[in-house]
């Protein structure tokens, strides 16, 4: 299709033509939306970076703060009415309640627990925010008009708005006075001091709870400010729109160093400047897999991020000395071969067809959250973009069945080759990179790979998707029955589940737990960290592409869409659910969030909302996970 | 102490919810005891939570609306018409699940649905070997029907729709060099691809095509591009809240060339989300409001007595489907082998998108949708009359 088509951006077999712009004029028009855009960005990243100062946590129930702050602003605006001005101070002290709130309720009971825990739990709050808004508002999109002047200044080509000159005062003038807060006032001293060693602070009278609920406090309410700016600029609010800002937001912040508030502003900048040249260069559709390469160049050149400071402590690991010693319920051998006993035989006593699939789903699911949890439960590298393994296996096995002829018996094996080989190259890059940068570089890898599948037309069929993929069959009898959507997985689950637990009894194991709770005295021991991180990754990347591999043939159609991040975010929670780790722990907990949402379903459009709640309740009362950690 | 008040009451919390769950769950067991007045049940998947809900929560006012007109007028011979919404959040592991779960249910006739692609095809082959009818009426995917003859959809063909949209933007509105913006999924490339072979027979030349991510908000930086290629006219692919989006920030960015946008943006949001800023789009729809046939003007009376807002084009596509299938059922029986035959056969069933229905039993699609050429005017979707709109941008 590339002829014709002047310079509009075609990616054609031989791959990207880039032009150019030959003048410096869609240049400067470039740098400005950049820099509009990545003001946008920083508003969200100040807060995020705020939270992760104090609290080391990476909070994403920011991005809801932000949806509800554009929610009650827009109850203001078009219901009741108020001044622009009454507006601002009403969403703030709003959101800054919000905050307040969710630190008392989601966080606080859990800071003796792992630190794992209250990450987990700020995704369930963020469930429930978005969940309560859909149901308060419904899901439909609406519009808030902004009542500034409608002057806008021509630079370049383009124009700036009074908007945009408002949303930079306010991202500049948040982190001015969040430095001189931090600088110069008592409390800015205790904040600091227990981002410094919340201990130490402890014992020197600073009263830690007040300091966290401060901290929430601002950030919510800067984060609601920025749902309404944002909401108003846009003119368009939805329950959903809290999802994509929060990872843009974490993304900024990240690349500013996390923890640091004016890095975070310039990290925002930069990645606004970074996704426009990207679409200046190689189109709209190329805009976060650029963004998004930036990130692990980034990360992998200035692991502390672009701005952080050259005497700042080596960043502290998620887990590791995190994750809390907890004895796990270890179930006795005879138990163990009992219960896969039943589960085999079962779909010869019950004949329900969708109980069997959604068990059969289940496991699915179970064989990606068995390679998260080795990962990131044994080795301790959190991964966020998990859901890329099985995109990357179920594309492998289709497109061997499709297009290479290969049986669809050998195809998926294969695939799974595909994924350890892939996977462990993608995350390479990360192995040096400690705590949260892996957590977000894995989370990079995740949307790069959804990114390039869609890019990618000539391999992928790009966002067209792959149609008509074979099933699963033996002697030419497809096996696409309720029992065999069943069995298949299982059996597939019961050998790699089996595999793993051996493999975590050996040597092996002792030496993969040994980096997760210690890399510099594993190192000292003669433990070579890249390799040891390899052999993980590549175990993880095989079980996690067989199950893509299963999901596509028994889907028959695959696109971009079919594993998008939530699917990540999702196996995380099984992880974390069943206890880090814990290969029987992973396995129940993909049980239970598959099966949550199948059991509410009868309360419709609340399900979610009852999943979320329950989520929580299981964090806060297990936060070590159901069988605990191994 | 607070501790422990905390506890109870998010335990009460959690069971209330629990009770709740169990609570709905109730009524749906019982059973009425005479068949002859037993209702007759069409399953549906779709997203009423999750990113998508937004289109759920407007295929559920058109099946609502549909509903009462049917049972009104008697149902299916006496028989209650209802309707079993599970919600899937087009996640395909939930909707394969639902697909055996609607296969299993005997009471279940067909089945409409679901909304991505990447969801409703994934259950397709479980309809299939079912042999339970899934009726995709939004499934636009070029490959969506091929799962099986028991695979249908009415969905707007963009081999009908594109032409139509080129026909408009190059031969009535007199564009020569179209600029075209896309949502980057099967649906927008899909259509991309057509219309620029449609423009190109018309004699128009596509200067530049950008897709987008389909959650993209910021549209500056492509519109540079857009501008660069001095184009005389854009094309929007896009949905209402994208379409919106982009004809804002292109007006912002001092692009003053006309917006040709696909049907997909009509609806009252459009309006909404785009303000003063849309004014003067063109867009083409097979329903249309304003359409004088009695069944339009029934149906748009109904829905903004019932809802208060006028009906968009996921509405009416919801009430028209559903009208549709209670035509078949009516005149070919409950069997839901007798529901595949009938829609091969169905002839001039009453359509709002379509004026008559009638599939192409090979393709099992519909050809020849109706289409009204609009141009948004003070504030509203007008008629466009040739020879005037062409300058209002």
């Amino acid at each position: 299709m590339g002829a014709g088509y002047g310079q509009g951006f075609e990616l054609t077999p031989e791959g990207p033509i880039i032009v150019f712009p030959t003048t410096l004029g869609p240049w400067l028009d470039y740098t400005i939306n950049g820099l509009v855009i990545g003001n946008i960005y920083a508003l969200l990243a100040v807060g995020l970076a705020l939270i992760f100062g104090v609290s080391h946590l990476i909070n994403f129930a920011h991005g809801s703060v932000y949806m509800v702050g554009a929610y009650i602003g827009w109850l203001c605006v078009t219901k009741l009415n108020l001044p622009l001005p009454v507006t601002f101070v009403t969403v703030a002290a709003g959101c800054g309640l919000l905050g307040a709130v969710i630190e008392r309720v989601g966080l606080r009971p859990l800071r003796n627990a792992p630190r794992i825990a209250p990450l987990l739990a700020t995704i369930g709050l963020s469930v429930v925010l978005d969940q309560s808004a859909q149901l308060l508002f419904s899901p439909d999109p609406r519009a808030l008009p902004t009542q500034l002047p409608t002057w806008r200044i021509a630079i370049g080509g383009g124009s700036i708005g009074a908007l945009d000159l408002l949303i930079a005062g306010v991202g500049i003038g948040s982190a001015g006075l969040l430095y001189g807060f931090l600088r110069f006032t008592k409390l800015g001293w205790a904040v600091r001091a227990t981002a410094l060693d919340r201990d130490a602070a402890q014992q020197c009278g600073v009263d830690v709870d007040k300091v966290n609920r401060t901290v929430f406090a601002i950030a919510s309410a800067l984060g609601g400010v920025s749902g309404l700016l944002v909401g108003m600029y846009y003119n368009t609010i939805d329950p959903n729109m809290g999802f994509q800002a929060g990872l843009k937001g974490i993304v900024a912040q990240l690349i500013g160093g996390v923890g640091n508030v004016p890095g975070a502003i310039a990290g925002s900048l930069l990645l606004g400047l970074i996704e426009s040249y990207g679409i200046a260069l190689f189109g709209t559709s190329y805009r976060n897999l650029f963004a998004f390469v930036a990130l692990i160049l980034i990360l992998v050149l200035r692991p502390n991020g672009l701005f952080a400071q050259a005497r700042r402590l080596p960043p502290e690991p998620l887990t590791g000395t995190f994750i809390a010693p907890s004895r796990p319920l270890v179930l006795p051998k005879w138990a163990v071969w009992g219960l896969a006993a039943l589960a085999l035989a079962l779909p010869l006593a019950v004949q329900q067809p969708y109980l069997l699939q959604t068990l059969g789903n289940a496991w699915l699911y179970a064989l990606l959250a068995l390679s998260l949890t080795l990962v990131a439960g044994t080795v301790g590298q959190v991964s966020l973009g998990h859901a890329g393994l099985l995109a990357i296996g179920a594309y492998a096995s289709s497109l061997l069945a499709l297009d290479a002829g290969v049986p669809v018996l050998l195809a998926v094996p294969l695939a799974g080759l595909v994924a350890a080989a892939l996977g462990t190259a993608l995350v390479y890059p990360a192995f040096r990179l400690r705590g949260h940068y892996v957590s977000i570089a894995t989370l990079a890898v995740g949307e790069i790979v959804t990114l390039v599948i869609l890019n990618w037309e000539s391999l992928t069929r790009g966002p067209i998707g792959v149609t008509g993929i074979p099933p699963l069959s033996v002697a030419g009898k497809p096996l696409v029955s309720g029992q065999w959507v069943y069995w298949v997985p299982l059996a597939v689950l019961l050998a790699f589940a089996a595999l793993q637990s051996r493999l975590l009894n050996s040597h092996l194991g002792r030496t993969l737990r040994a980096i997760r709770e210690d890399d510099v005295a594993a190192r000292s021991y003669g433990v070579d960290l890249n390799r040891y991180k390899g052999l993980a990754f590549a175990v993880a990347g095989f079980i996690a592409g067989v199950g893509g591999a299963l999901m596509a043939h028994f889907y028959s159609y695959i696109n971009h869409e079919t594993f998008p991040a939530p699917v990540s975010m999702l196996a995380l929670t099984m992880v974390i659910l069943g206890g880090l780790g814990n290969v029987a722990g992973a396995v129940l907990g993909a049980a239970v969030l598959v099966g949550l949402p199948e059991l509410f379903r009868a309360a419709a459009e609340y399900r979610m909302l009852i999943y979320g709640v329950v989520l929580l309740l299981l964090i806060r009362f297990r936060p070590q996970g159901l069988l605990g950690t191994v | 102490m607070l501790d422990l008040i905390l506890r109870s009451t998010a335990l009460v919390a959690g069971t209330l919810s629990l009770l709740t769950a169990l609570g709905v769950v109730q009524p749906a067991f019982s059973q009425p005891a005479d068949p002859a007045k037993e209702p007759v049940v069409l399953g549906v998947s779709g997203p009423l939570t999750g990113q998508y809900a937004q289109y759920g929560a407007q295929w559920q006012r058109g099946f609502d609306l549909a509903l009462e007109q049917v049972n009104a007028g008697g149902g299916i011979q006496g028989r209650p018409l209802r309707v079993q919404f599970e919600d899937s959040q087009s996640d395909p592991k939930q909707t394969v699940a639902i697909a055996r779960k609607f296969v299993a249910d005997s009471r279940i006739v067909a089945e409409l649905g679901d909304f991505t692609s990447a969801a409703s095809m994934a259950a397709s082959p479980i309809y299939q070997n079912g042999g339970l009818v899934q009726f995709g009426f939004t499934n636009s995917h070029p490959d969506f029907t091929r799962g099986g003859d028991f695979v249908w959809s009415n969905a707007l063909n963009q081999a009908e729709e594109m032409p139509v949209l080129a026909d408009y933007a190059v031969t009535a509105l007199g564009l020569k060099r179209v600029a075209l913006l896309f949502i980057n999924n099967d649906w927008g490339r899909t259509s991309k691809d057509l219309f620029a072979k449609a423009a190109r027979e018309r004699g128009a030349e596509v200067v530049g095509a950008e897709g987008y991510l389909a959650d993209e908000k910021d549209f500056r930086s492509a519109l540079v591009r857009v501008r660069d290629t001095r184009p005389d006219g854009i094309v929007l692919v896009s949905y209402y809240a994208d379409g919106a989006q982009i004809t804002r920030q292109l007006r912002e960015a001092g692009l003053t060339q006309p917006v040709v946008a696909a049907g997909s943006v009509y609806s009252p949001k459009f309006l909404e989300l785009g303000g003063a800023a849309v004014e003067g789009v063109h867009t083409t729809t097979p329903f249309f409001p304003g359409d004088p046939r009695p069944e339009v003007q029934t149906f748009v009376k109904a829905y903004t007595g019932k809802y208060g807002i006028e009906p968009d084009a996921y509405s009416s596509r919801a009430y028209d489907a559903l009208l549709l299938l209670a035509t078949v059922i009516r005149q070919s029986g409950t069997d839901r082998t007798a529901v595949r035959d009938g829609l091969a056969t169905v002839k001039d069933a009453p359509s709002v998108v379509y004026g008559t229905v009638r599939f192409d039993p090979q393709t099992r699609r519909v050809d020849k949708p109706l289409s009204t050429r609009l141009v948004v005017k003070n504030g509203g979707f007008a008629l466009w009359e040739p020879g005037t709109a062409k300058v209002s941008n």
